[in-house]
């Protein structure tokens, strides 16, 4: 079941391929869009099928690859991997949707963004160590076609520089890898059997900040993250919806998955310092993004913080704050989707993502109404404003993490602030104010170009007001692993303990409860 | 109504003004708007789409004047009665003083039939249409009205004679008639005469623009109809036609007449001799077309910063100036007015907005930037009248008074010199 996830993508980009040379590009895109409609469905009659009772991994499939080596061709699922798949189903959805309608060279173009729609699933479901790096390494090349060939400004030496620091992050992580299987005696990668190892600490350790590293550029942190502003700069609208929704996500789904499970003696020992690398990230983001001129910087800036309360969370391994970490992902995934899809929007009608030169879109007669005030609810949403998925999603982070790294915690809320802060920037420049009508000759948006936008909407809306439809499917998952987690590593400190004992209570009742639980 | 200008090239060496080009237009006998047919088209279509609510505009102004006086709270000052809807304009139909538009005296029939169903086009309590704004928004005209009250001292005789004595106890009179019987009012007057005498004041205005729009409305119209007839071919055509009802009518006397209880009080007395164009014509460019006042929408002005100027003369906030975009402002940029005018736009016009920009989407904008060009066009013939009446002809031999006429278009044109002027725009014809 899980193969369909995989190959179907491959297949339908390889019948794109092929498609004849007479076919129009607005056809092409209309068949890669069904084509990928197919996989989302797919993909939701998986998440109906799921087992919320069981934490382990589901929909098992394994086949011998080339066992000497230990690369066996192993797939599963869980409450981690299964919200990021749906997530990565969705979102090749939208970026196929925003794409523009008359894309050159379109056969290639669907083709690539299902090639990587297959890889990210293939490297969400591995439970072989060697199999998620071969997926997680076939990325690059899709993606740096798609920076260079079809990418904005510089996407030359914006794509070259993403393929370096990404190709640096594989070697960093196989590395790592290598380590693992060298140093535990074991010939087999697979995932489940490298879950008991007991490496040496100061082995872990290394091997840790091997992998740490190596996910860090993907996720990515500060200082990390020299690649991500120019490199969603340069790309397309679906390309960067592609690189912030979902690319970034394996990283730190890599995070979680190896570094915080395969060495928890060695985490526990980190953790402080992740925080603390976490918060550097949160403001320097925000920071960053408060400085920035071009609307589409800011928001890859925007990512950059937030993908620092994911690693907050981790740091804090807090069964509540794992569940808002991948919360966070996935509400990440959503709202960023939704700001590029709408900064591209502008651009196209617009001509320009200026801050200083934009003014006045909510002009409901030659601005973009509609298209500013869902960048309005997409910045609120980001903003962590209740009512909306981000604020759950970090309230969560904050809630778990809080005991375990309260100055960290706090200072990371300061962190929310500043997102309010930048995107008040952005809103009151590009959409309040007055239009001038010199400029303003936009182009009228269609309805069908804000599908892609009104479908995220919903979800964020939806989901922030009925949170409990997002964090149940990890739930079991974040249970069983914080308890294996407790089992194996002897508590670092006395409050976390207490922290536990916390979460005892359902964590739905959590949500519902006042922030003194 | 029939002398043409007749433009002789300038034998002047050429200007060296920022708006060369516009300038040596009009010394061609040419206005400040380009001479082309989609102007024409816009400005004249924008004249008879303007001159409908104007129809309403002067009557209702003068009702306001004449009849609502002071009233404290006057809640049904827009509902006009049907004799206001009857008052014969002195400058169309048979009995006309001075026959400028061939149509009837009365008011416009398109204005009727707007006034009895309005944009939904069904016959629903009065009350109700006004409530849904579903009418003629007054509000413009007021806000016109209170900008020419505003700046004052504009030249002319009529705005110094509101301060004089003979004024204020003509006003005195028509208040305590207007108050008779009636203590609270009267004591009140007695406590803020000046307040009283402000308000009468304003009301003077309120009867100044109506007699001022009296004129304009069927000049308009006689436009309209000469340019569907075909008689009116270009846009010198149409700024001399104004040029020429400018001087027909500059002398039709500027009053202010109360009716009390039947009685007539003469608070401004037509044997004042107040001039049409001194009086309404002149101030009203200055005070609507250049001055006005800041846009109060979403943009603010930090007055420290000398963003809003310390002297009224140098407010340059009026419709040639203006953005044009809506922001619902009853003055300028005039929301209410292109509203208005919306109803009333001719099917060339409708047709042509459609083929451009947003089409049916964005009228409103596409109407207000041709009622900004048209607007240029009148202001243009306002140019052209006082050069004739001051200085020279356009064909003088003498190159001095060529030069002098020549300084004169000059030093208007400075005032277009500011960034926000539109008269660089409007050169244009993609400016829409």
């Amino acid at each position: 079941m899980l193969n369909v996830l995989i190959w179907f993508p491959c297949i339908a980009a390889v019948i794109v391929a092929l498609l004849p040379q007479a076919i129009a590009a607005h056809r092409v895109r209309f068949i890669s869009l069904c084509l990928s409609a197919v996989t989302l469905l797919w993909t939701l009659w998986l998440v109906s099928q799921f087992d919320l009772s069981n934490p382990t991994f589901q929909f098992r499939e394994s086949l011998p690859w080339l066992p000497y080596l230990g690369l066996n061709y192993e797939l599963g699922v869980d409450g981690l991997s299964l919200p990021l798949l749906g997530l990565n189903s969705l979102l090749t959805w939208i970026a196929i949707y925003s794409s523009r309608v008359d894309t050159e060279r379109s056969r290639l173009f669907y083709s690539l963004i299902l090639l990587i729609s297959g890889g990210v699933a293939g490297a969400f479901l591995a439970q072989n160590l060697l199999l998620f790096f071969l997926f997680y390494e076939v990325e690059l090349i899709p993606f740096y076609l798609l920076i260079s060939v079809w990418g904005g400004t510089q996407q030359g030496s914006a794509a070259t520089k993403f393929l370096l620091y990404t190709a640096t992050s594989g070697g960093l992580i196989l590395a790592g890898f290598l380590g693992i299987i060298w140093f535990s005696d074991t010939t087999s990668f697979t995932y489940e059997a490298l879950l008991g190892q007991t490496l040496p600490l100061n082995i872990q350790y290394v091997l840790l900040i091997l992998l740490l590293l190596g996910f860090g550029i993907k996720t990515p942190l500060v200082p990390l993250h020299t690649w991500l502003p120019e490199t969603y700069v340069a790309a397309s609208t679906p390309v960067a919806i592609l690189l912030g929704g979902v690319l970034a996500k394996l990283g730190t789904y890599g995070i979680f998955r190896f570094c915080m499970v395969l060495f928890p003696e060695a985490w526990a020992q980190v953790s402080p310092g992740l925080a603390t690398w976490a918060v550097v990230s949160v403001l320097y983001g925000a920071l960053a993004a408060i400085a920035q001129k071009d609307i589409k910087r800011m928001v890859a800036y925007s990512s950059v913080g937030h993908m620092g309360y994911v690693l907050l969370a981790a740091a804090a391994r807090t069964e509540l704050s794992f569940v808002g970490a991948i919360s966070q992902m996935f509400a990440h995934g959503l709202i960023l989707a939704l700001l590029f899809h709408l900064v591209g929007l502008i651009e196209a009608k617009a001509g320009t993502r200026d801050l200083e030169v934009l003014n006045g879109l909510m002009n409901p007669i030659r601005g973009l109404p509609l298209v500013s005030a869902l960048l309005v609810l997409g910045g609120m949403a980001s903003a962590g404003i209740p009512g909306l998925v981000g604020f759950i999603a970090e309230f969560l982070v904050f809630q778990g993490s809080y005991a375990t790294f309260p100055i960290q915690t706090l200072i990371s809320v300061v962190g929310t602030g500043l997102t309010a802060v930048y995107f008040v920037i952005l809103l009151n420049r590009t959409c309040f104010g007055k239009l001038d009508n010199d400029l303003a000759y936009f182009p009228k948006v269609n309805w069908s170009e804000r599908i892609p936008a009104l479908i995220l909407v919903t979800l964020i809306v939806v989901l922030g007001l009925q949170p409990a439809w997002l964090v149940r499917w990890s739930e079991p998952t974040t249970s069983a692993l914080m308890a294996a987690a407790q089992e194996l590593t002897p508590m670092p400190r006395l409050f976390t303990a207490k922290v536990l004992s916390h979460q005892s209570p359902p964590l739905l009742s959590v949500l519902e409860d006042s922030p003194s639980t | 109504m029939t002398t043409t200008l007749h433009p002789t090239p300038t034998q002047l060496p050429p200007s060296q003004h920022e708006f060369a080009e516009v300038i040596h237009r009009l010394e061609a006998g040419g206005a400040m708007l380009p001479n082309t047919p989609d102007n024409l088209k816009q400005i004249i279509g924008l004249y008879k789409a303007y001159a409908v609510p104007m129809d309403f505009y002067w009557r209702d102004l003068l009702y306001i004047a004449e009849q609502v006086f002071l009233d404290p709270l006057p809640l049904f000052k827009y509902f006009l009665p049907q004799a206001y809807l009857d008052l014969h304009n002195h400058y169309a139909g048979d009995d006309a003083d001075l026959r400028v538009w061939r149509g009837e005296a009365t008011a416009h029939p398109e204005l009727l039939a707007f006034m009895e169903k309005g944009e939904i086009k069904r016959k629903l309590p009065k009350l109700l249409h006004h409530l849904w704004h579903d009418r003629i928004n007054m509000e413009f005209a007021e806000e016109c009205m209170r900008a020419m009250l505003w700046h004052r001292n504009m030249g002319g005789q009529f705005d110094p004679y509101l301060d004089t004595d003979e004024y204020i106890a003509n006003a005195d009179r028509a208040i305590k008639a207007y108050f008779r019987g009636n203590p609270v009012m009267l004591g009140l007057y007695k406590l803020f005469p000046e307040m009283f005498i402000e308000q009468v004041r304003q009301l003077s205005y309120y009867s100044n623009l109506g007699l001022f729009w009296e004129v304009m409305a069927p000049v308009f119209f006689e436009m309209s109809d000469l340019y569907d007839e075909g008689k009116l071919t270009t846009v010198p055509e149409a700024m001399n036609f104004l040029v020429n009802g400018i001087f027909a009518i500059a002398g039709r006397p500027i009053y202010h007449h109360v009716y009390i209880r039947g009685e007539c009080y003469e608070i401004i007395p037509k044997s004042k001799g107040f001039m049409w164009l001194y009086e309404a014509a002149l101030p009203y460019v200055e005070a609507v077309f250049y001055r006005t006042s800041p846009f109060r929408g979403t943009k603010s002005y930090n007055a420290q910063a000398k963003q809003v100027p310390d002297r009224q003369e140098d407010f340059h906030y009026g419709i040639l100036y203006a953005d044009v975009f809506p922001v619902g402002s009853a003055g300028i940029p005039p929301t209410l007015l292109m509203q208005d005018m919306l109803h009333f736009l001719p099917p060339y016009l409708v047709e042509y907005y459609q083929q451009y920009c947003r089409g049916e989407d964005d009228m409103l904008v596409q109407l207000g930037i041709s009622f900004q060009r048209s607007m240029y066009c009148v202001t243009s013939a306002v140019i052209q009248a006082l050069r004739q009446a001051l200085l020279y002809p356009l064909d003088d031999p003498n190159p001095e008074h060529l030069q002098a006429n020549r300084a004169f278009f000059e030093s208007q044109l400075d005032r277009f010199k500011r960034p926000e002027a539109r008269l660089r725009a409007i050169q244009n014809q993609e400016y829409r």
